[in-house]
């Protein structure tokens, strides 16, 4: 996307002047976002974003510049603005102003896509996106649904003072459809929203009118339930999204974003004791074709299978570069930032629970009245309190072992990882989800994922 | 090429090829400047600008953006748009009529200050910060500003631009006493620089989250709510806006939907948007449409009196246009509130209840479709007029149209925060609500 001796040029002179790193990264994205709301188009878009972003580093300071001037003018100036906005001119570095030589490392298509952006015509997509609204069409009661299909071509280029130069190409599909259900009781919801790293091959992974199916079911089960109940309670968490929880409640505390500030209550917990013995959590940025996947990340560090914890115990953090300046781990490829915009921190990528030994059916033997959480929607937490929630989009009641009543509006609220230590039992049936993730370094695409599981007790939010 | 280059080009060739278009370029210009540990640990300085269009042809409408501003990338766009355009089966599309809006600046000399006083504006945030002992961790303290200049242009004769912008002090952080643990996020945002005070935003940060620590686990039942301006603003933000959305509204996505003239709150309640206000944050002399700025009165002593309406949904439902359209150069014609408030009222006394000063998760626990929530919060209890002790760990939960017709008092003292937009709200009392916890 830019010549390698304009890039090595805008390295070079961050470095002559003062910076000890620089890193430059480019990136040009096309995408098309689809609407359709019962039968209509509402809304049809497409985009060229495009732009770069020059991070410097001064030992652990850091300075970042984004622009989408990408002339070699635009960016020679961004450069020198950046250096005078440190205020550290005339630290010249004795290395001079030669060439770098970069040690070129292209991706290899890992998660290439079969059937690319510019396959098929828009036609071919409304008519999947048709079937996904027929799908849906589960009862009388269905009176709105909404499909959209978003589609990403991202080309990434990351190119570093150390001479790292690594091209990504990062195609990625989602298709979101919202069943609305409606009778005199009021208005509910049901949403699925499968993405993967490919092309619209999603549609053989995740057939259109199933997906609508499901929504379908879950908007008509949220308008025959009641409100949930409040109280603290045992809970069962359904696989897939259910992953959520843990995504909020363990994953964030173990970027080194918060634990290199030891804003995490996790921080400096290496090899203790962090959750109960059934629990192995897992980062993975390198699952085919995953959701959260890609090559490199946006450091230009080649992604890793980070394993975070083991049977309990906490094994690594996800570490970016700064991160791992800061703490002393090892960068695990975790990088990450939303597009040019944002100067990447540590993020997660896919990140699941790995399957127990307890069949599914014994997480509900014994309990006589709880929660069964089947499908999750999102969450929050706050890494420096360990305070968190999610919401429950699909629930139903626990009594004496059996599925029974379903019910709506439930919030799983906690605080600390005390809940993760309550986990008493894992299943064996992992599932994944795709979902965004909102943090410090924008909003990204990740995986989250789990078996069945049960906590012992954890406070429901619900109508008194 | 420049961005008014831009938006001729493409203007133009639309002309050429006989379809209506809307052109939005705008472009923002960023510096931010993150202070920890008594130095300056990122500084982050920014432009970005991007050019998008509405096109409408055979009555049907598309969109495309770039922010590759070469012919080759402009010739894509109005193509794309045009392919976009032609899947709607829908024919009644159509751009509004406009004329010469002129060029407006509401950002005038409001970021000039040197670059050393900014530095020092975010680490007198966290130095305030750290004075105060029961401070655990700051995660960051910041000062940032951001101009945008925004241009319109139309096949249809709309012509207009203007310049804003904003600067802000930001506060991160964790106060902690004994094993009890607080994290918290404040801003302070202003059109003035000079306006902005790091030591009003650091005591502000201290105040809030201090009288958290040593919060107990609340017993769950139906307590008396006493919403603090910032947790209503962010119910109103998330719910109040989607249902008062005409697009919403046709797209039968609102509980709102053929209320207008019915009482659908207590009668005290009156929400208004103005985006005319001088000093509001939100200001703006046309919407995305070009359609000029003025006051709407939504929802007047607890009636409902309109919905926000752009030039397509106000034709759809044969009523006047609000001059609420919103779009960025990446997006879709949308509906937004600007500085959206609630009128305060007589004054609010505390007997017995729960303060509720922030609440959490809301993409995940507010539903404004169904109108439900149920919501993570963090409070104080009252007792007997006094505040007894805070509390965590608990949810309230309801349904907004019935927390509306439940509201007992305002408060007399409107205070405005930034969520997705501006909101200004009074401390609301609502007669009672579930809460969930131990």
């Amino acid at each position: 996307m830019l010549a390698e001796a304009l890039v090595g040029e805008v390295l070079q002179k961050a470095r002559v002047d003062g910076a000890s790193y620089a890193e430059l990264y480019v990136e040009r994205w096309r995408r098309r976002a689809l609407r359709v709301l019962s039968g209509e188009v509402k809304e049809a878009t497409s985009g060229i974003e495009y732009g770069a972003g020059l991070r410097l580093f001064y030992g652990t300071e850091v300075v970042y510049a984004y622009t989408n001037d990408l002339s070699p003018e635009s960016l020679l100036e961004v450069t020198e603005t950046l250096v005078k906005l440190k205020g550290s001119a005339g630290q010249v570095d004795a290395r001079g102003r030669g060439g770098l030589d970069f040690r070129r490392t292209v991706a290899q298509g890992l998660h290439a896509p079969r059937i690319p952006f510019t396959d098929r015509d828009k036609r071919y997509r409304l008519e999947r996106i048709r079937e996904a609204e027929a799908g849906a069409q589960v009862g009388p009661q269905i009176k709105q649904v909404q499909t959209n299909l978003l589609e990403w071509d991202q080309e990434v280029l990351v190119a570093t003072s150390e001479g790292r130069w690594a091209e990504d190409r990062r195609v990625r599909t989602r298709l979101y459809v919202t069943a609305i259900a409606q009778d005199e009781s009021g208005m509910q919801t049901g949403v699925v929203g499968p993405g993967l790293s490919m092309g619209l091959e999603l549609f053989d992974h995740h057939p259109p009118a199933e997906v609508g199916r499901k929504a379908g079911l879950q908007a008509l089960t949220n308008l025959r339930a009641k409100p949930a109940p409040a109280g603290t309670m045992p809970v069962v968490i359904g696989n897939g999204f259910g992953g959520v929880i843990f995504h909020e409640a363990l994953g964030h505390l173990l970027e080194t974003t918060s634990v290199a500030k030891k804003t995490s209550v996790l921080s400096d917990k290496l090899g203790e004791k962090v959750a109960s013995d059934c629990v192995t959590y897992i980062d993975d940025g390198t699952t085919p074709h995953g959701w959260g996947s890609q090559e490199f990340d946006d450091e230009g560090m080649a992604t890793d299978r980070t394993v975070l914890i083991e049977n309990g115990v906490l094994q690594s953090y996800m570490v970016d570069r700064l991160g791992g300046m800061l703490t002393g781990y090892r960068p695990t490829g975790s990088g990450r930032r939303q597009d040019y915009t944002f100067a990447p921190t540590s993020r997660m990528r896919n990140t699941f629970i790995a399957p127990g030994a307890t069949p599914k059916e014994k997480l509900f033997e014994g309990i006589e009245y709880g929660l069964y959480a089947a499908d999750m929607g999102g969450g929050q937490v706050r890494p420096g309190s360990g305070e968190y929630n999610f919401g429950v989009k699909e629930g139903y009641i626990i009594r004496n072992g059996r599925i029974e009543e379903p019910v709506r509006g439930a919030m799983l609220v906690g605080k600390g990882p005390d809940s993760i230590l309550k986990i008493v039992a894992v299943s064996d049936d992992l599932e994944t989800s795709a979902g965004m993730c909102g943090s410090l370094s924008g909003s990204i695409p990740t995986e989250v994922g789990q078996p069945h599981l049960l906590i012992s007790e954890i406070v429901v939010g619900g109508q008194a | 090429m420049t961005f008014e280059q831009a938006r001729d080009y493409l203007l133009q060739k639309a002309r050429a090829i006989g379809i209506d278009a809307e052109v939005l370029a705008s472009h923002r210009r960023e510096l931010t400047v993150q202070a920890h540990g008594g130095r300056l640990e990122e500084i982050t300085q920014a432009t970005q600008g991007g050019v998008g269009v509405r096109v409408v042809a055979e009555g049907k409408t598309g969109y495309a953006y770039t922010e590759e501003r070469t012919p080759e990338a402009l010739d894509w766009v109005l193509a794309e748009a045009h392919e976009n355009a032609l899947l709607q089966s829908e024919t009644g599309g159509f751009l509004p009529a406009g004329s010469e809006l002129g060029r407006h600046d509401l950002l005038g000399e409001g970021l000039s200050a040197p670059l050393e006083q900014k530095r020092q504006a975010a680490l007198e945030v966290e130095s305030g910060l750290r004075a105060d002992p029961r401070m655990r961790q700051v995660q960051m303290t910041r000062y940032s500003e951001n101009e945008t200049q925004a241009t319109l242009g139309s096949t249809q004769g709309v012509s207009g631009a203007y310049r804003n912008g904003y600067s802000a002090l930001m506060a991160y952080a964790v106060m902690g006493e004994g094993s009890s643990l607080k994290q918290a996020f404040e801003v302070d945002i202003s059109r003035e620089f000079h306006a902005l005070d790091p030591g009003r935003t650091s005591q502000e940060f201290i105040r809030k989250t201090g009288r958290l620590l040593g919060a107990r686990p609340l017993k769950t039942g139906r307590y008396k709510a006493y919403f603090e301006p910032e947790a209503f603003g962010q119910l109103l933000a998330v719910m109040g806006m989607f249902m008062l959305s005409a697009k919403n509204v046709l797209e039968g996505k609102s509980l709102l939907s053929g209320k207008i003239g019915q009482q659908i709150a207590t009668e005290i309640f009156t929400l208004i948007d103005d985006p005319t206000l001088p000093d509001g944050l939100a200001s703006r002399p046309f919407d995305s449409e070009g359609t000029g700025a003025r006051r709407t009165v939504l929802i007047e002593n607890g009636v409902l009196r309109t919905f926000a309406h752009n030039s397509e949904t106000a034709r759809k439902m044969g009523v006047e246009n609000t001059g609420h359209a919103s779009r960025s150069y990446k997006g879709v014609l949308g509906v937004a509130p600007t500085n959206l408030f609630v009128e305060p009222g007589q004054g609010v006394k505390q007997d017995d209840g729960i303060v509720v000063t922030d609440m959490m998760g809301l993409h995940a626990g507010a539903n404004p479709i169904s109108g439900e929530f149920s919501l993570q919060a963090l409070g104080l209890k009252v007792e007997g007029g006094e505040v007894a002790y805070p509390m965590e760990n608990f949810t309230v939960a309801g349904n907004f149209l019935e927390l509306l017709s439940r509201i007992t008092a305002l408060g007399t003292k409107l205070e405005w925060h930034p969520m997705m937009g501006i909101v200004g709200s009074p401390m609301v009392e609502v007669a009672e609500l579930s809460f969930a916890g131990a």
